[in-house]
């Protein structure tokens, strides 16, 4: 039981490593805290395009208050 | 928390990293008042693009983009890459899109709809700056 789990955080690791480097080579600007969020509200049903959204309105709005 | 509303609370605190919030509070700006406003913009542009796609077009037309697996679009990228003269980047990504397990053997539920995530956010964060 235990060595599943451990196979399966082993394969969610590697999996996670991948995913940060295809993020990293496509210049999306994820770091791996904001990927590992994004996983999760995939896992979650949120459709990706609705997430690609959200996550550029988030980007337009701290922008503006960082010029400030 | 992992529940939906407290994943996007926390991406937008990764937004929010790297701000100083010591000078903008003289000014009125509360790291708890600009938060509330994110998450306000962040459910709005959820919930606009949600409704959109439920009203876009005929269901059993869905656009030829729509229908190609992330993996393809990814493919596409890297013959475009190739095509501009990054062959370098072409095969890492090439090389990666190999390494991403599929299914179930990835551990995760949803990797193909990570994988479309990545692809629509491509390109959207500014290029890496040079250092003199």
């Amino acid at each position: 039981m235990a060595s599943a789990t451990n196979t399966n955080l082993n394969a969610v690791r590697e999996t996670m490593d991948v995913l940060l480097e295809i993020s990293r080579l496509l210049n999306t600007g994820l770091d791996m805290e904001s990927l590992s969020i994004c996983v999760r509200l995939c896992e979650q049903g949120i459709n990706p395009e609705a997430l690609s959204a959200v996550i550029k309105e988030l980007r337009k709005a701290s922008e503006t208050l960082k010029m400030f | 928390s992992g529940s939906i509303t407290g994943l996007l609370s926390a991406l937008c605190d990764c937004s929010l990293s790297g701000v100083s919030w010591k000078r903008r509070a003289l000014g009125g700006v509360s790291r708890e008042g600009f938060h509330r406003a994110l998450k306000k913009r962040a459910y709005s542009a959820l919930l606009s693009k949600l409704f959109q796609d439920g009203t876009k077009g005929s269901p059993s037309r869905p656009s030829a983009a729509a229908n190609t697996p992330p993996r393809n679009k990814v493919l596409m990228m890297c013959f475009d890459l190739r095509l501009a003269g990054c062959r370098e980047e072409a095969e890492a990504l090439e090389d990666q899109l190999e390494r991403l397990p599929e299914g179930a053997s990835s551990g995760l539920k949803e990797v193909d709809s990570v994988l479309e995530l990545l692809v629509s956010l491509a390109g959207s964060a500014p290029p890496p700056s040079t250092s003199f």
